[in-house]
């Protein structure tokens, strides 16, 4: 089963993502914030990351930096209530960029292309 | 008396090389030597490197100029034969002098740079002691900066091989020995490479060669010299285009298979603060009338190349008025996949039908220029990044279309 990892430090958010992506049939696994988040990334091996980019202790964008270093291919989606945050250029490392919403339909959408994406080797 | 190269210092052998292509820029290369010798000092002092000038036997003195500036890290020039033009030409003299060299990374400056530093020959070369074998400049450009990217060459590269890439014809570079060597050898070569297809062959080579690819982020906006805006946009756009065109005729069994787009690794965050870039003035009046102007100039050529919807479509735009105007995306997708096959299927002659795309491709960056006016650069860049979905998401019908039979 594909396994996602939600990053996020508000709970109603990893409890509506849990309910709703599992639902969907994902596999889904959460974390409250960034610590030791490569670790975490390493032993769970999640097929794509959902990354809260504004959280109490930790910037997502900063940790999408991290990620990129460590797992380069590893799909990952930034999910933000903000929408400014677009305009920071580190948010072109991400998959995706989806604003926060109780309607999950355009996370989902991103979730499935993001999985979806192929290059062939030449 | 023409010499194809004066190499003072008698080099041999260099691990890095930073290369700037000119013609007659006697009067602008001095700032990006001085830059590049101090990014050498600077960030590659531990290695032998040589600053190579790739000419096109220009007869400002811009060998002169070149050879007169006073660096620590030794030079060589060299030159096309007199009467050869173009920056791919330079290139593959520079391609060849790489290979001898034995040079294991290659960083790529234009001649008529204002507003490089030397950090940006760090973020260029750096990747390539790493895991990269091509890097690509990452720099805020203003929304109106660089149409043909934003239209064409962004959306149509990453939707074909599938690898997101904000300025694949940006005209700095840095590539690794290894492709330097396939470059030299690559059969693909053409007109249009030889000249400003250049750039985008390289970014096109790369990816299907699955070099792994890093955008360096260079912090400050690329500067240059102010293009003519009165110059002819022609050859550019048929060399740069006819490229991309050539490429995917080539490169047909690569691109079929890829699927959406990935982002590519970045370097260079944090290194320092963005800086924004100089306001760029576009004269929509000039759009609107080279776009209407298309109709009896290339009408006959649209009608036999585009679907009767797409032509039905363009009927509608062109009554619209220019304060109104708007080129839909799916439009102009629908026009570059027609394009795109027709170039392939050779229903004319490939100069004029890339001629023939100039006016349409004017009206979808007057469309563009209308909606992003009241726009941040940030916002205009969430603009393309919706339209290379849309792009992504046509890959089928733009299969389906390759390998329809041609009509008769």
């Amino acid at each position: 089963m594909t396994k996602l990892l939600v990053v996020d430090d508000e709970e109603h958010i990893r409890m509506l993502y849990s309910e709703e992506l599992s639902e969907a049939g994902y596999e889904v696994i959460t974390a409250a914030d960034g610590y030791k988040l490569m670790e975490r990334i390493d032993e769970e091996r999640p097929d794509l990351v959902i990354l809260d980019i504004k959280m109490a202790e930790y910037n997502g964008l900063d940790l999408l930096q991290e990620i990129r270093s460590k797992f380069y291919n590893l799909p990952v989606i930034l999910c933000t209530a903000y929408d400014t945050f677009k305009e920071d250029i580190k948010s072109v490392a991400a998959d995706f960029y989806v604003i926060k919403s109780f309607d999950l339909t355009e996370l989902k959408k991103k979730i499935a292309m993001a999985l979806e994406a192929n290059i062939p080797s030449s | 008396m023409f010499e194809p190269e004066v190499n003072p210092e008698n080099i041999k052998k260099a691990a890095f090389v930073v290369a700037i292509p000119s013609y007659n820029e006697a009067d602008s290369i001095a700032f990006p030597v001085q830059q590049a010798d101090q990014g050498i000092q600077l960030f590659f002092s531990n290695m032998e490197s040589v600053i190579i000038n790739c000419d096109n036997n220009s007869n400002d003195d811009t060998k002169e100029v070149f050879l007169g500036i006073r660096t620590r890290t030794p030079k060589i020039y060299i030159s096309t034969e007199p009467g050869i033009r173009g920056k791919g030409n330079n290139f593959r003299n520079l391609f060849k002098k790489v290979v001898d060299l034995h040079a294991k990374a290659v960083v790529v400056v234009d001649a008529d740079l204002k507003s490089i530093t030397p950090k940006w020959i760090r973020h260029l070369g750096e990747p390539l002691f790493q895991d990269f074998g091509y890097v690509v400049p990452l720099y805020v450009r203003h929304k109106y900066d660089g149409t043909i990217t934003n239209s064409i060459a962004y959306p149509l590269i990453r939707s074909l091989y599938g690898r997101r890439v904000r300025q694949p014809i940006g005209g700095d570079f840095g590539f690794c020995g290894k492709l330097a060597r396939t470059y030299f050898h690559s059969d693909t070569w053409s007109d249009g490479v030889a000249n400003f297809g250049i750039d985008v062959w390289m970014t096109t080579l790369a990816m299907n060669e699955n070099i792994p690819i890093c955008q360096a982020f260079m912090g400050r906006p690329k500067i240059h010299r102010p293009k003519d805006p009165g110059s002819d946009l022609g050859p550019m756009f048929r060399q740069v285009v006819g490229t991309i065109f050539d490429m995917m005729i080539k490169f047909y069994p690569f691109w079929s298979q890829v699927k959406w787009s990935k982002p590519t690794a970045i370097f260079g965050f944090g290194l320092g603060e963005t800086e924004m870039p100089p306001p760029v003035a576009v004269n929509d009046e000039i759009l609107f009338r080279k776009f209407q102007g298309g109709f009896s100039t290339y009408g006959h050529i649209w009608e036999t190349v585009l679907s009767k919807e797409t032509v039905g479509k363009l009927r509608e735009i062109r009554e619209m008025d220019q304060e109104r105007f708007d080129f839909p995306t799916h439009v102009w997708i629908n026009v570059l996949i027609d394009f795109a096959v027709a170039y392939k299927d050779r229903l004319w002659s490939g100069d004029e039908l890339l001629d023939s795309l100039v006016p349409l491709y004017l009206g979808k960056t007057l469309s563009y220029v209308k909606k992003t006016e009241r726009m941040s650069i940030g916002q205009s860049e969430e603009l393309i990044e919706e339209e290379c979905i849309q792009f992504e998401a046509s890959k089928g019908v733009l299969i389906q279309r390759w390998n329809e039979k041609p009509t008769e």
